[in-house]
């Protein structure tokens, strides 16, 4: 082995907090996308899988269903395949997590002078840019099959606003529960046996008001509901019933983002900070 | 002179999960420029203690400082003082050797220019330059383990941890390992390690601390220890009962020897290795006594534990399976 020689390059001085943070959330996010092309295969399920479920309820489900006050099954299904990627945003954000933060490299961020929040906020932002693909296939493929939305520029614009709200909030959710639970299988355990009826109970593919009282009313206060109604309303000018968060679809969606972040964003941070706990 | 702080301070450190106790208050020190070695088996606290110190995990009682700062109230500046390379090579594994270096170097607070000549010169330094743009998971164990060293060193750190950095490893990458660890400390790194191997102590370390279900057994410098644990000799093996009474009247007299009838060996203490080793072959060949087995033999973790200890390593199991730190620390979390 060569002589050893010291590394002598100088470190820069040390910007403030807010500097740091945002730029090793960049680096981080950049470590994120950059392993990509080693594991293509991590983005099946914004890939493969939305395709998958887009032409099953289209084509083996739309023959038969008949939905009142929409003619095409199409206009119908769109805005509930867009719930229902929001829903599986969640399992996917927590595998990746669970996986992730169980592997060495998680621990090596940790010893380093980085800022706690951004080796999260890059987990969320790595997660929210995969979904943001997954969203576009689906409703790129919706309007390739005849999905008709109506919309002014300006009510585009909102919707892209209140879905990347929509993922930004369910991604720290999922990203949350990975940490948690810490082991890929659980979250998928937990995905299947959780996420996956609330994204069935949510006026996704069929409409929820002939449904016995229990799904009914879990289907009128789930978020994907919300969010389901909201695009319905913004698209297609279809009007919900049932509850205050289908009536006012948008209010309650941006109501229900905050919450989630509000409550996930501490205890993510303070679930990272062990440090400090126990 | 002004004081330095001690690179490693702790007083009374104590880790406890749940009902398991990882470390029992433990009193440490690493004085800046030391090298100092946590030696004792799997699930000793080993661990535990290095993570402590690199602000992974919280201490449950007693109080550590790296570099004059609080390990729990001034973690930042711990973590700018501190370069943990852990037990299990922690990079990326589906990025490139090269990109991880780039990566590291830029989280410390380098600029991208900066950090890719601090990677390449890296690369230079720890042989790396063959497998520098190949992912992380296609590397053996020996490559995996400079390239997270040379991680490590993406700035020069004021104390450098390394958990078990052989562990796992053939003898040619351990060597490898023991060169860069000796190449380092020569610039004067302040360096604690861990390790399951006294051998591997006694060749790097200039101060030994033994642990034992999380506490320190003993300590001292290599030289003491072996003093109190007792040196290599060479060990002759005789093939029968009459071939060792030839044994004992060809080295009596001549040699320091101890017999063991049951085993047929004959003991000599080989404080100087080659030397004694041939002279006692010399004399045994012109006696022409047939023997079954001639070797030096060194003390080993085992003989440390069972002089210093009274007993042999044998780890306390939190459920009875698998036994390291981490297991512990994943049982209770």
């Amino acid at each position: 082995m060569s002589t050893v020689t010291a590394p002598t390059i100088e470190l820069p001085a040390r910007p403030g907090s807010v500097v740091r943070y945002f730029r090793e959330t960049g680096l981080l996010v950049g470590r994120a996308l950059r392993t990509i092309p080693a594991v293509p295969e991590r983005l099946s399920d914004v890939t493969i899988q939305p395709i998958v479920f887009t032409l099953l309820f289209l084509y083996v489900f739309g023959a038969a269903i008949e939905i009142p006050g929409v003619p095409r099954y199409q206009d119908y299904l769109l805005p509930g395949l867009i719930g229902q990627s929001l829903a599986f945003g969640v399992i996917g954000a927590g595998v990746a997590t669970a996986n992730d933060f169980s592997s060495g490299v998680i621990d090596r961020f940790r010893s380093l002078p980085v800022t706690r929040l951004s080796v999260i906020s890059a987990q969320v932002i790595g997660q929210v840019i995969e979904q943001i693909l997954g969203m576009t296939i689906v409703a790129g493929l919706g309007l390739l099959l005849g999905w008709e939305p109506h919309m002014s520029a300006v009510e585009v614009l909102g919707l892209i606003a209140l879905i990347l709200l929509g993922l930004t909030a369910f991604t720290w959710f999922g990203v949350l529960l990975g940490m948690l639970v810490r082991s890929s299988d659980a979250m998928q355990g937990i995905g299947f046996a959780i996420v996956f009826p609330l994204a069935f109970l949510a006026g996704t593919f069929v409409p929820i008001e002939k449904m016995d009282l229990i799904p009914r009313t879990i289907g009128e206060w789930n978020p994907i509901s919300t969010l389901v109604a909201a695009v319905r309303q913004i698209t297609q000018g279809v009007h919900a019933t049932g509850s205050w968060p289908l009536e006012h679809p948008v209010v309650a969606m941006v109501l229900w983002c905050l919450v989630i972040i509000g409550v996930c964003v501490p205890i993510a941070l303070r679930r990272f900070q062990t440090t400090s706990a126990a | 002179m002004s004081s330095t702080p001690p690179a490693v301070e702790t007083d009374g450190l104590t880790k406890r999960f749940g009902d398991f106790t990882a470390v029992a208050d433990l009193d440490l020190r690493v004085d800046a420029g030391g090298v100092v070695a946590l030696l004792g088996p799997n699930g000793a606290g080993k661990t535990t203690t290095v993570r402590m110190l690199a602000t992974l995990v919280a201490p449950t009682s007693g109080s550590a400082t790296v570099c004059g700062h609080d390990v729990v109230r001034e973690s930042d500046a711990v973590r700018q003082a501190i370069s943990l390379t852990g037990q299990f090579a922690a990079l990326e594994d589906n990025l490139t050797a090269r990109r991880n270096l780039i990566l590291m170097a830029q989280l410390r607070g380098h600029g991208k220019r900066a950090a890719q000549t601090i990677a390449d010169g890296l690369i230079d330094r720890f042989d790396i330059g063959e497998f520098r743009d190949k992912l992380i998971k296609g590397l053996s164990g020996g490559q995996r383990r400079r390239v997270d060293m040379a991680a490590s060193l993406v700035t020069q750190p004021e104390l450098l941890v390394l958990d078990e950095p052989t562990t796992g490893l053939d003898p040619r990458s351990r060597m490898v390992v023991w060169e860069t660890v000796r190449d380092l400390v020569g610039e004067g790194v302040t360096l604690l390690l861990t390790t399951q191997y006294l051998e591997e102590a006694d060749a790097l370390a200039d101060r030994i601390v033994l642990i034992d279900h999380g506490r320190e057994a003993a300590s001292g410098t290599p030289t003491e220890l072996k003093a109190r644990i007792g040196e290599q000799r060479v060990d002759v093996v005789a093939v029968d009962a009459a071939g060792l009474e030839r044994i004992v009247a060809a080295l009596d007299g001549r040699f320091e020897i101890s017999v063991n009838r049951g085993q047929r060996t004959v003991s000599v203490p080989a404080p100087d290795e080659t030397i004694a080793l041939t002279e006692v072959a010399g004399a045994i060949r012109d006696a022409g006594v047939p023997i079954d087995e001639i070797a030096l033999r060194r003390p080993t973790l085992d003989d440390a534990f069972l002089t210093l200890t009274g007993h042999p390593p044998t780890p306390e199991k939190p459920d009875g399976a698998r036994s390291d730190d981490d297991v512990a620390e994943e049982i209770a979390a």
